[in-house]
């Protein structure tokens, strides 16, 4: 089977929310030495790209959706020892990274948070629907330089902007980078807060975090 | 130089005077309210709706003479319209029996009466070919601690009245959960990310459901109903659909010669669960002219088809992709299709009491053009 064919198989595999078929793929990809990014960039992520298209016409539904980000979770963490780091002194930047309070959504905030350590980067992910100033104590405790935060409803949004406000007020702002990201949000969006950048997918986000940390 | 301008200024002035004369029809948005637009903008419209639904459904287009059909529906100077003669198709009447009594939150007149009266006055006076008796409360689960106040009413009703005399309500499968019912919410346990345990609550709940139709209707056939309609399935998702085809398959078994009316609640079945299936095909995601066949094999008469209106566009825009969708369920339907025709349906407005210009031309738009067999 060539390369091509196994993204394919897992992509599939994503899209019909067959988890157990996601680790079988992964682990015959990993036999053939296939590096851990490529396996969640070109099988598990275009495999999420095609649920949401499915979505976004009425083939796939939130049950769906949901499984298949547990699949695809499944799948990254099972990759996560295979993933390239840099040792800590080379680190590129310490980074919090977070889905704001009200907010459930993980799946896309983890991949972000995998691609992001995977890349050199010190990555403290706080979870999901975490307080809002829980980001600002982690943001001190760790002496981060930067901030990832994930809001995908426009309801939770608001969140993205209070934590700006809560930096500035607490004279963090021009020590801490952040970065704003999930569904709702766009460039616009991030520039309407103040935010320093925006990232559409786990690739941007390493590729924004480097362009603003290194 | 006065003369070199002579020309360009005559241009202007007769293409400003065919702009003055371009005649522009009154229509409405999707919402309602009173728009006006020029033939070429509602063809535009037309052919814009077409194609969503087309997209959408991966059906055919319509033909160049329907689109021309349509615009001369639209543009048609009189305030109502009607079919051609000869194309007159049944007329039922779902919530009818409190229709005069009801107000203005129930789609009413607020004349007081009685749900007979109501009935009797459709079936005498404005034309209705089969009518239904239903409850204010509407939905089947609540009947059952009224079942003998219906039965009493439907016995009444079948001693006064000609036409044939349906029980109808809405499935409504929310009211198996809390707060209302047994099931744990699916909405709370998504939220949780518990997907199993939600796909669970509504099997649980579908099961409830079709034991509860079955039982409300052994007891209104018993007391002379003609049949059953089933308004707005899928309200509550693939797992309302799913227990309504199988309360189908029940009562077509237990009364062969019963008369089910199987409406739906809108164009796509959304898929809740989304892993349900009913003889072998899942029922997330299906289109009118994808569900009209799953109606016909449990065993309806009847199958009363659903486009939903998009208050942000005008009612060409709504005609041209209701007219698409449901033309295509008459097409795979291998029963009649009654179309679904009121606020926020078929094409028309989405308004409390729908407008009549709106109403009539989407009414002959899916007799003439859909080919629909009942209204």
């Amino acid at each position: 089977m060539s390369k091509e064919e196994m993204f394919k198989e897992l992509s599939d595999a994503i899209v019909s929310c067959k988890q157990d078929l996601v680790l079988a793929v992964i682990e015959k990809a990993k036999s053939e030495g296939i590096a851990a990014p490529e396996i969640i960039e070109k099988g598990l992520a275009a495999g999420m790209n095609e649920v949401g298209i499915m979505f976004e016409r009425g083939k796939l539904f939130l049950p769906h959706v949901m499984m298949a980000s547990g699949a695809m979770e499944a799948g990254v963490k099972m990759l996560e020892d295979d993933m390239p780091t840099d040792a800590p002194s080379d680190k590129l930047g310490v980074i919090v990274n977070g889905t704001v309070e009200g907010d459930v959504h993980d799946i896309g905030k983890s991949i972000v948070s995998t691609m992001l350590q995977s890349s050199g980067f010190e990555v403290h992910d706080i979870g999901r629907d975490v307080p809002l100033q829980d980001f600002i104590a982690k943001i001190k405790e760790t002496d981060a330089n930067m901030v990832g935060m994930s809001a995908l409803m426009t309801t939770t949004m608001p969140g993205q902007k209070e934590i700006i406000e809560m930096l500035k007020e607490q004279g963090l702002r021009e020590k801490v980078k952040v970065m704003v990201g999930g569904a709702p949000a766009t460039q616009a969006w991030a520039d309407k807060i103040g935010a320093d950048c925006y990232a559409e997918n786990a690739s941007e986000a390493v590729a924004k975090a480097k362009e603003l940390l290194v | 130089m006065q003369k070199m301008l002579v020309k360009p200024l005559q241009k202007l002035r007769n293409s400003l005077s065919e702009v003055n004369t371009m005649t522009e029809y009154a229509l409405r948005m999707g919402d309602g309210q009173r728009i006006f637009m020029t033939k070429e903008q509602i063809l535009t419209d037309l052919q814009e709706g077409m194609a969503d639904a087309a997209d959408l459904g991966t059906i055919p287009d319509l033909s160049g003479d329907e689109l021309d059909k349509l615009v001369d529906i639209i543009t048609t100077s009189s305030r109502m319209v009607g079919v051609e003669p000869g194309m007159e198709v049944p007329v039922t009447h779902d919530i009818s029996t409190i229709r005069i009594d009801g107000d203005q939150g129930n789609s009413g007149v607020g004349i007081p009466s009685s749900r007979l009266v109501g009935m009797m006055m459709h079936e005498r006076a404005f034309g209705a070919d089969t009518m239904e008796l239903g409850h204010i409360d509407y939905s089947y689960k609540p009947v059952k601690p009224i079942i003998s106040q219906e039965q009493q009413t439907m016995e009444v009703c079948q001693q006064n009245m000609i036409v044939p005399l349906l029980y109808g309500a809405m499935p409504n499968m929310g009211l198996y959960y809390t707060p209302d019912g047994p099931f744990p919410n699916p909405g709370d346990l998504m939220k949780s990310f518990k997907i199993k345990e939600a796909q669970e609550a509504m099997e649980g709940a579908a099961e409830h459901l079709t034991r509860d139709i079955v039982w409300i209707m052994q007891r209104m056939m018993a007391s002379g109903a003609d049949g059953i309609n089933f308004d707005t399935i899928g309200a509550a998702g693939d797992g309302d659909m799913f227990a309504s085809l199988h309360a189908i398959e029940q009562l077509r078994k237990e009364f062969p010669d019963i008369y089910i009316e199987t409406g739906m609640a809108g164009e796509l079945m959304l898929g809740l669960h989304g892993e349900m299936e009913y003889d072998g095909t899942v029922l997330a995601g299906l289109w009118p002219h994808e569900q009209a066949p799953l109606a016909a094999k449990a065993g309806s008469n009847v199958f009363g088809p659903v486009v939903n209106t998009n208050t942000s566009k005008s009612f060409a825009w709504n005609l041209g992709r209701a007219v698409t969708f449901i033309k295509e369920a008459v097409k795979a339907s291998t029963i009649p299709c009654h179309v679904n025709m009121g606020m926020g349906v078929g094409g028309i407005p989405m308004l409390e009491t729908p407008t009549i210009d709106a109403v009539s031309r989407a009414s002959k738009a899916m007799v003439e053009i859909a080919g629909v067999d009942g209204i």
